[in-house]
């Protein structure tokens, strides 16, 4: 065992390896692809995912409603731009207070129910939401959405840091944000408030009986959920420059919910696997063949069959079987070998 | 899932009760008749349906005494328990505790009233480890605490020990690590009257705390019960006599959703409707 | 006052496609105890064979009673290949492998019919309209209330009269007793979800005469069964016809007094009964 440690000196990094790991897809990313509006799209994904792993992964709630946030960032910020003619920052942080919003008063209602009525009850204020979206182009722009979403150079308290016109230097602003983000995430889930999370989602009936008011715990959890949605609903606004009808449609709900599960329910990393891999996937295939969503249909069901911890899940197993056959190869050679 | 039978009840530690496990009001002395009893119940009415499971029951604990409520399956002794302690809504009737109304207060409230329970069927945290439920339950005493974002558990020192003291006492330090659904059934049983204890509440509610436990593992459970009595007021459900009999101060005998009869242990024992409704009914449960 | 007489018929035809599909849909929750996100599918490719058979030629009777059959055969397929594995798994993946069926079907459909869609003839025999007094109205969409409330009988005579009835009414309550019965549930599951299938596919078939074919008509689809499945109450087949009925009167008046407002408001009606009422009208729970 010890010859192992020392052999992979890295192995205690699987223990706790999370933000390293995101830093790393961070710099990697504009390396290996050439468009910054798709790197861009990695990361805003990735924050909707992280929103939907805390619900599901660590609360243990179904959301369907994801959507809706990750729309209400969208709309709030484009009308912020265009109508009220706010700057970038204040824009983006209302977008993550409306979402927050948005969240904590769907789920008031959501978490009256359990199980399956939960999961309904989310459709049914998402398909809600999409149809008041749509009645109301006014406000939302109806069928074409919000157009025309400026992206003004970043200044902050009248002093303008960097200008974000070309893709790479709006990556930038999103990468920063994004790894301050899952940093602020890992300290929630490993803290006091994150781990009273996992006990209502391993067994609730058990939690209210210790003394926790389980209501309130899962309304915290969706309201920090809908934060980093909107969040993520803002920063698509502003990459595409367009808040559109869709991201509030059933259809992102169920995509982000898709993300979240093949990425892996067990910690926040999983999250970013599983966006990184939905969006590059998506991006590289559907220019081979249109109907690349028939083979998502298929890798869903492979993964809910054989794959249910996710992409996550194969990385350490795959791991776990590295170390063992290296261990078992050292093993009867006797210990100074071992040693290198 | 280990079995650890023969390892269980040799662990167990003295029943000396150690003052960091005491309950909130340890000094509740018992003896004085004329105090106010700690839990009044009155007319508690419990109806699913058209099923009625409780029909009326008054219960009166008074504090620092050790409480039984036995009677054949069907009575609606675990009824009367979620009622009692806001696990599921009454009803009917009215219920006080230590002078408050606590008859609508649901179950996670009643905890920092001073009321905790274990439960028949064991419900742990299974897939976490066993300090951790402990750590949940000295922390959900406190559950505004629990909304710390920010720091890891373990800040408040207090509760660590709480936890740690517990474990020792429950004879569990070396599983400490060990998810609660891989303990053998004893140790389980053991746990869910810990998760009760972690709570330092005033009054502990144990339903059938040594169900399905086997002869070894129930000479270990007997001596933690006995160790509670010291410092806590104890609400028992109990189909085990010898225990009964032995620690309790009242009993109280249901039937049907009412009380039979209530009395001392001795008296109890020598009541021919207890016979008869007992040893005649005790497994349909029907009228004596 | 003519106006609203013919959107309440209206509503009752499109309410009993509704209860076609929303009734399979309300058997698989009551008995599989899951939540099927496939269910639209199985309408899709009702639709879709009823199209591409008739345009071979084939009778619209004859696919009409093959359609249902066909594709509840590949529903009971799927259900023994792939579904039957993830039911001891927690409910996030038996909607995650249903969402995954239906995508593959709806990309399937695509891939032979293209993505835009077509009309569907009515048969000729049901073309043309019934004068009644002064009351006009499409003889096809009679026909369709008609052969759905026979249907609806049909069904009902199985669930209740027979012993495949039983047992899947049994089933629903507790599976575990029906197969200490000595009956074979997994077999009872099996047909009890191609059977729903099979009713799905039948509305989609029946329905395609009235709005055409388009490859999203299973998501429209799906978000409208739920709806019914929870108003009138999840396993109740009552609750599938009443629900069915009262939300497609609802939407066919409202569309006429506010479009968009026709859309939403059913889903309201789904949120405030998960709310108030979560066992649906006639459920049991």
């Amino acid at each position: 065992m010890n010859a192992s440690r020392r052999a992979y000196p890295l192995a205690n990094l699987f223990a706790n390896p999370g933000w390293w790991l995101a830093l790393a897809v961070v710099l990697i990313l504009p390396l290996t692809l050439n468009s910054g509006t798709l790197a861009t799209e990695v990361l805003v994904y990735a924050l909707a995912v992280l929103g939907c792993n805390l619900l599901l992964g660590y609360t243990g709630l179904l959301s369907f409603g994801q959507g809706i946030f990750f729309g209400m960032g969208s709309y709030t910020l484009g009308i912020l731009m265009t109508r009220a003619g706010l700057g970038l920052p204040l824009s983006v942080l209302l977008a993550l207070v409306a979402g927050a919003l948005t969240a904590a008063l769907v789920g008031w209602f959501a978490i009256r129910q359990r199980g399956t009525y939960f999961v309904m009850l989310t459709l049914a204020f998402a398909q809600m939401f999409y149809f008041l979206a749509y009645s109301l182009p006014d406000w939302t722009g109806g069928d074409n959405g919000l157009l025309n979403i400026p992206r003004p150079p970043l200044s902050l308290f009248g002093m303008t840091l960097m200008p974000l016109d070309s893709p790479w230097r709006f990556y930038t602003l999103v990468a920063v944000c994004f790894l301050v983000v899952f940093w602020l995430l890992q300290r929630v889930t490993a803290s006091v408030f994150g781990r009273t999370l996992l006990a209502i989602r391993e067994n609730e009936t058990r939690a209210s009986a210790v003394g926790y008011d389980t209501r309130r715990f899962k309304l915290a959890a969706f309201a920090l959920s809908g934060a980093v949605t909107g969040l993520a609903g803002a920063f698509h606004a502003l990459m595409t420059g367009i808040a559109p009808l869709s991201n509030i449609e059933y259809h992102t709900s169920e995509m982000i919910l898709v993300m979240t599960v093949i990425g892996g329910t067990g910690n926040l990393f999983a999250s970013v696997l599983g966006a990184a891999f939905y969006v590059l996937m998506s991006d590289w295939l559907s220019t081979l063949w249109p109907r690349w969503l028939l083979l998502l249909g298929l890798l869903l069901i492979g993964v809910s069959l054989f794959m249910h911890k996710g992409l996550w899940g194969l990385l350490q197993r795959g791991w776990t079987a590295l170390r063992r056959g290296r261990a078992a190869a050292a093993a009867p050679e006797g210990a100074p070998e071992g040693e290198r | 899932m280990s079995s650890n039978r023969s390892g269980s009840s040799a662990a167990m530690p003295p029943a000396a009760s150690t003052a960091p496990l005491g309950g909130a009001a340890n000094a509740d002395a018992k003896g004085d008749m004329n105090a106010p009893p700690l839990l009044d119940a009155r007319g508690v009415v419990k109806r699913y349906g058209k099923f009625t499971a409780l029909g009326g029951v008054d219960l009166r604990v008074r504090a620092g005494t050790v409480h039984s409520v036995i009677g054949p399956n069907g009575a609606g002794k675990t009824t009367l328990f979620h009622t009692l302690t806001g696990t599921v809504p009454i009803t009917a009737g009215t219920i006080q505790f230590a002078g408050h109304d606590v008859t609508h207060e649901p179950d996670n409230v009643r905890v920092r009233r001073g009321i905790a329970r274990s439960f028949q069927v064991t419900s742990l945290f299974a897939n976490l480890d066993v300090r951790e439920n402990l750590r949940l339950a000295a922390q959900g005493a406190h559950p505004t605490g629990a909304f710390d974002m920010w720091h890891a558990p373990g800040r408040r020192r207090e509760i660590a020990e709480l936890a740690d003291a517990i474990l020792q006492r429950l004879g569990l330090t070396a599983r400490a690590g060990t998810a609660a659904g891989a303990l053998s059934h004893g140790q389980q049983r053991r746990l869910e009257v810990g998760m009760a204890l972690a709570a330092r509440p005033r009054a502990i509610f144990l339903d059938e705390p040594t169900s399905g436990m086997g002869v070894d593992d129930l000479d270990g459970m007997k001596t933690l019960i006995r160790g509670l009595a010291a410092d806590h007021t104890v609400l028992l459900i109990e189909h085990n006599m010898n225990i009964v009999m032995d620690i309790s101060d009242t009993v109280t005998v249901m039937q049907q959703g009412r009380v039979l009869v209530e009395g001392t242990p001795a008296a109890i024992r020598d009541d021919d409707r207890v016979r008869a409704a007992y040893l005649g009914n005790m497994i349909t449960g029907g009228r004596a | 006052m003519n106006v609203y007489l013919l959107q309440v018929v209206n509503g009752v035809g499109v309410g009993m496609l509704y209860f076609l599909l929303a009734v399979g849909l309300s058997i698989i929750f009551g008995l599989l105890r899951f939540v099927n996100f496939a269910h639209g599918a199985f309408y899709l490719l009702g639709a879709y064979f009823c199209y591409q058979a008739v345009a071979w030629g084939l009778n619209f009777w004859l696919a009409l009673l093959l359609v249902p059959l066909v594709v509840a055969l590949l529903a009971w397929l799927a259900e023994r290949t792939l579904l039957r594995r993830v039911y001891d798994r927690p409910h996030e993946f038996h909607i995650l492998i249903t969402v995954g069926v239906a995508l593959v079907l709806q990309e399937v459909v695509i891939l032979i019919w293209g993505p835009l869609g077509d009309n569907v003839a009515t048969p000729a025999a049901l073309q043309g309209v019934v004068m009644w007094g002064g009351f006009i109205y499409p003889k096809y969409r009679l026909f369709v209330i008609a052969f759905t409330a026979v249907f609806a009988l049909l069904l009902w005579w199985l669930l209740e009269g027979t012993r495949l009835g039983s047992a899947v009414r049994a089933g629903s309550e507790s599976a575990e007793m029906v197969s200490l019965l000595g009956i074979n549930v997994f077999r009872v599951f099996g047909l009890v979800f191609a059977l729903g299938a099979g009713t799905a596919a039948l509305a989609g078939a029946l329905a395609a005469p009235i709005r055409g074919v388009d490859p999203f008509m299973g998501l429209e689809a799906l978000g409208v069964a739920f709806v019914i499945v929870v108003v009138g109450g999840m396993g109740s087949f009552s609750g599938a016809l009443v629900g069915g009925l009262l939300i497609g009167i609802v939407q066919s008046v409202m569309s006429t007094l506010w479009p968009e407002g026709a859309r939403l408001m059913i889903y309201v009606a789904m949120a405030a009964v998960l709310l108030l009422r979560p066992h649906g009208l006639l459920g049991r729970g």
